[in-house]
């Protein structure tokens, strides 16, 4: 059912930009192998913490992205639908951030007592 | 731009002044507010981890396995929403159809996982709503996930019986595209909350 070329269907932005069945595989492949070095991640022995959770937020970002970009098709958008959505994301990051920050939960690196 | 724009006006209701769907629009708006939700959620959860004085700790409840399990699922039933819209844009009905209900299935499936995740949870490590902070924290984030995904199982299978009962076409493909926006968007909390809730210690 997967065209393997790619050029029997596309998706068009409101951009005008296409992604094709052939980026929407080659993405979804992507997606499995970081999901896959994530896990494998966490059972790497001795890898520091603060290295640990650099890693996995790096690779979280990523696949983020490629979901937003590709498969939600954003990156092929109109800059109104990108700003509709990346600017209440920023608040958000702000609001994890802040709250965080107002407890002192500066959890994600060891905390200092 | 602006005649093209005014054109589709004319001839389209959903478009506006800005040439763009206003549905569209609409869906991306809801989603940002939703990010803005989630971010209250997921920012609780990190301000109280490791802060109960009670009850399990995360390490000993996470099942990492079944959690990895469950993103995979996540991610594959992404691709399938695509090769729906794609399936229904090439005006291949049935084929779109078998896409969404098979997104719609993987989406069941991860609700059942964290079903028994929860219930494992509660009858085999005492931990409940009410035990502590990781608890009621935990809970509530991953409970109003598994709540998004329900409800998008539940669009896309209107969606299926829509293209089953003869009434979705390919002049119909935004609407698939805006259930695929939700979809996707679910997906993409999922990689926030794999991440940040289950894989870093």
């Amino acid at each position: 059912m997967v065209d393997p070329d790619g050029t029997a269907a596309a998706t068009q932005g409101e951009g005008g930009g296409h992604v094709t069945v052939k980026t929407y595989v080659n993405v979804a492949i992507v997606l499995a192998i970081i999901t896959a070095l994530e896990v494998a991640t966490l059972y790497i022995p001795g890898i520091p913490s603060s290295l640990l959770v650099g890693i996995l937020l790096v690779m979280s970002a990523l696949k983020f992205y490629l979901v937003v970009g590709f498969f939600m098709h954003l990156k092929y958008d109109h800059q109104i639908m990108r700003a509709l959505f990346v600017g209440p994301l920023m608040i958000a990051i702000a609001i994890i951030l802040a709250v965080m920050a107002l407890f002192s939960a500066f959890l994600l690196l060891p905390r200092s007592h | 731009m602006a005649d093209h724009a005014a054109t589709h006006a004319v001839h389209d209701p959903n478009i506006g002044t800005t040439g763009l769907d206003h549905r569209k629009m609409g869906m991306w708006a809801f989603l940002g507010s939703d990010c803005m939700f989630f971010g209250s959620l997921i920012g609780t959860y990190l301000a109280y981890k490791g802060k109960s004085i009670s009850g399990p700790s995360p390490r000993d409840v996470f099942d990492i396995p079944l959690t990895s399990y469950s993103a995979a699922l996540l991610l594959a039933s992404s691709l399938t929403m695509v090769l729906a819209l794609a399936a229904l844009q090439d005006d291949r009905v049935k084929v779109a159809a078998r896409w969404l209900l098979a997104t719609a299935a993987m989406g069941l499936h991860f609700v059942l996982n964290q079903v028994y995740e929860f219930w494992t949870f509660v009858h085999h490590h005492d931990l409940t709503l009410s035990t502590s902070l990781f608890g009621s924290s935990f809970f509530v984030l991953t409970g109003f996930h598994g709540a998004h995904v329900t409800g998008g199982v539940v669009w896309l299978l209107l969606l299926v019986g829509l293209a089953w009962g003869g009434r979705l076409d390919k002049r119909d493909h935004t609407k698939v595209e805006i259930a695929g926006l939700y979809w996707h968007f679910v997906d993409i909390v999922w990689i926030a909350i794999f991440t940040v809730i289950y894989l870093i210690p």
